[in-house]
């Protein structure tokens, strides 16, 4: 610190640690605190390493587009591994909410333990003003806020960041469209501008969670009933692989001498003490549609209005609701979430909290 | 593109690829088919597979052609599925040092210019040991090692055994991957029962590669099937590839004392106008190599600034093209962390020419001076 002259100037500019995924909105995000005049230091978080089957991991090539950007950048660039802290804090907790039947969202958990926490804590006490990431949102008067592109917003996985980080964290892209993303990266000759994006969870996509899972939880056998008639229509390896509301990889057979009407089955609802997954091909059955929600581990960050917007899935319509305790209630009948699931809660573009959804 | 990681891969040559391509689509057909068309690809095989044995002083039945030097290295280590104990330098590559560990063998150290130490080899052969390995020419700092010594050794041992009724063999197995375009490779004057080469680093195709297995040794096969190979490598001959890496060798053989003296040559370039370094292969080495230390530089970053520029280097650093693991290899000859982080590997190669040699040091040095600066 210059302190000569007694003016509360500082001389030395504010450093940013920015986490870097070797991803276009992470590179960008990097470009443009090093044109905000930010001293930026890239981080690549190495949470995972581990091939899975049917899936290379892709740490090694995404460390390498991070770094190569954060080169060409002239900022300094580290790898903090993660790995421990990951399996521990996130892969486990996944596991354990799986085994007592729900349908747990590790992306939420990521941002809460890994990203906003140790990495978080990690940063400032190596001496970071602020940290940052590619995040599609805002940070608006110190409220969590909503990216001005629509079709990328990622503030619900960020619902459960912990107030302290979020008042030291910044969204560099935020207010951007995805395209003129892209066109800036290009723009920068950043190698990664079109660069195919990781879809789903952090490190393993939706279709692969299963293949994930069988990794860790041994395959039990069970039934699969229709729920209507308790009739045996088909086998599962688990019932702790599906989840309510389901309809691909039920392996289902029409029985002979019957009528199959080519409708799908959708899980309705599992019985774990039997290991019984029990679907129908009825949408309207209760077990699908209802009009309350009940949660618990409410996170908010201001006392809520009565009447508020909530958004049961990433990038999901936000539907009014109001909230009374830890109950949701609806004007309308909605399909029913996974428990395990978050639903987030929002005032116009504001996120202000939410809850995991219970039975 | 100034391409200096000849050692990683070499680009196929012209008169490897005319040589190839007949094989592809027109003499397409089945080496064991009985047929005449056939029979021409089959004799067409075993005339490459004589010329690659001929380079190194052997004949078509004394080699296993193989998909590649990984393959025949584990090939080699085959004998050992029958009982005994192997020893390998510690700075060979993985596709070596991976099958040792897996039966159970013992490394053998180096000095600080990676050559072998020949007492601590003494030392831990035991009337066990069955099978030493050691590469011709290193992969990573291009350090010659002295086989013919090794060879001598190996004799003394199987002599000491005879006359003490010992049944127990002991070969000599070498990787040669590396060497074959700049040394002379002849398996009676290296004195090696075993010998592995490889196409793809002598500008011929990758995924081909062969063991020479000399009378006396008994290999056990890798996989079963059709027989080919002698028994040793079923699978239907993969006509093309062998008939490139004939081509291939021919061309390294021909070339050998005119590529020594070239590389020599640009080597001395390189050595005289890069700055801020510190050589790390100083003896015995490769004509091709050089290993250079920017100690408190980050490697990698290098890489990526000349990627820039078009120039392609590689580095024994802990990094994310070697998965997160430092070199063993610049481990086991006494450098710190800090040095193998700052480790740039160049090997030279047809494609270069003096021109190129002059700016690859000119856009290394300024590369180092970009990252000094950032740091300092």
């Amino acid at each position: 610190m210059d302190n000569s002259g007694g003016l509360s100037i500082s001389p030395s500019k504010p450093t940013v640690f920015v986490g870097m995924s070797g991803g276009v909105d992470s590179s960008v995000s990097a470009l443009l605190l090093k044109e905000q005049g930010y001293k930026v230091v890239g981080v690549y978080m190495k949470n995972w390493s581990k091939d899975l089957p049917g899936m290379k991991c892709p740490w090694a090539e995404d460390l390498a587009d991070a770094k190569r950007v954060a080169v060409k950048l002239g900022i300094d660039f580290e790898v903090w591994d993660f790995e421990k802290e990951y399996f521990e804090k996130v892969v486990e907790y996944m596991l354990r909410e799986f085994k007592a039947g729900n349908t747990p969202n590790p992306d939420i958990m990521c941002n809460q333990e890994i990203k906003f926490k140790l990495f978080y804590e990690k940063a400032m006490a190596r001496g970071a003003d602020f940290i940052a990431t590619g995040h599609y949102a805002r940070v608006i008067d110190g409220k969590l806020a909503r990216a001005v592109d629509e079709k990328k917003d990622q503030t619900y996985f960020l619902y459960r960041i912990s107030e302290e980080a979020l008042a030291h964290t910044i969204f560099p892209i935020g207010g951007m469209l995805k395209k003129d993303v892209k066109k800036l990266a290009e723009k920068n000759g950043l190698h990664n501008a079109y660069k195919k994006e990781s879809m789903g969870v952090c490190f393993v996509g939706e279709v692969g969670m299963k293949d994930f899972l069988k990794e860790y939880i041994e395959i039990e056998p069970g039934e699969i009933r229709e729920i209507e008639t308790e009739k045996v229509v088909g086998h599962h390896e688990g019932a702790v692989f599906y989840t309510i509301g389901q309809r691909h990889g039920l392996y289902i057979s029409g029985n002979a001498g019957e009528v199959n009407t080519g409708l799908p089955y959708y899980v309705v609802k599992k019985d774990l003490e039997q290991n019984i997954v029990y679907v129908s091909r009825n949408l309207n059955d209760s077990n699908i549609w209802t009009d309350e929600l009940k949660l618990q581990d409410i996170f908010l960050r201001e006392q809520p209005k009565k009447d508020l917007q909530v958004r049961l899935r990433h990038l999901a319509p936000l539907i009014p609701a109001a909230l009374e305790g830890d109950t949701l209630h609806f004007a309308q009948k909605i399909k029913k979430p996974a428990a395990g699931q978050s639903a987030v809660f929002y005032d116009g573009e504001i996120c202000f909290g939410g809850g995991v959804i219970t039975e | 593109m100034i391409y200096l990681d000849h050692a990683a891969a070499t680009p196929v040559s012209k008169k490897v690829f005319e040589a190839m391509k007949p094989y592809f689509a027109e003499d397409f057909f089945n080496p064991s088919a009985a047929y005449l068309p056939a029979k021409k690809v089959s004799a067409d095989y075993e005339v490459a597979k004589g010329v690659i044995a001929h380079t190194i002083g052997a004949k078509a039945s004394d080699i296993v052609i193989t998909a590649g030097a990984t393959e025949a290295n584990n090939l080699a280590f085959s004998i050992l599925a029958s009982g005994g104990s192997c020893l390998y330098l510690e700075t060979e590559h993985d596709s070596v040092r991976k099958v040792a560990e897996k039966y159970g063998g013992a490394p053998v150290g180096v000095d600080k210019n990676g050559r072998i130490l020949i007492d601590d080899l003494k030392s831990k052969i035991t009337d066990e040991t069955m099978l030493i390995s050691v590469a011709l020419a290193n992969n990573e700092l291009g350090t010659i090692q002295p086989l013919s010594e090794i060879a001598t050794i190996v004799r003394e041992v199987r002599f000491d055994r005879l006359s003490r009724g010992i049944k127990k063999p002991l070969y000599l197995h070498s990787d040669a991957s590396q060497a074959l375009n700049l040394l002379n490779v002849n398996v009676a004057r290296l004195g090696v029962d075993l010998l592995t080469l490889n196409a793809a680093k002598v500008y011929g195709p990758k995924g081909v590669g062969c063991l020479y297995v000399s009378h006396e040794v008994k290999l056990n096969p890798l996989n079963y099937g059709g027989g080919q190979e002698m028994g040793l490598r079923s699978g239907t001959e993969n006509v093309p590839g062998v008939v490139g890496f004939a081509k291939a060798v021919e061309e390294a053989t021909k070339h050998l004392n005119g590529n020594r003296k070239k590389y020599a040559a640009w080597r001395k370039i390189l050595l005289s106008e890069l700055v801020d370094y510190e050589l790390i292969n100083k003896k015995h080495s490769l004509d091709n190599f050089i290993v250079l230390c920017y100690n408190g530089i980050d490697a990698e970053r290098l890489i990526f600034l000349l990627e820039e520029k078009g120039v392609y280097v590689s580095t024994g650093a802990a990094c994310a093209a070697n998965k997160g693991a430092k070199s063993h290899v610049l481990a086991a000859i006494g450098l710190s962390d800090s040095e193998i982080n700052g480790s740039l590997r160049l090997t030279l190669g047809e494609t270069n020419n003096e021109e190129q040699i002059h700016e690859a040091a000119r856009l290394i040095n300024e590369a180092v001076a970009i990252e000094r600066g950032r740091n300092g």
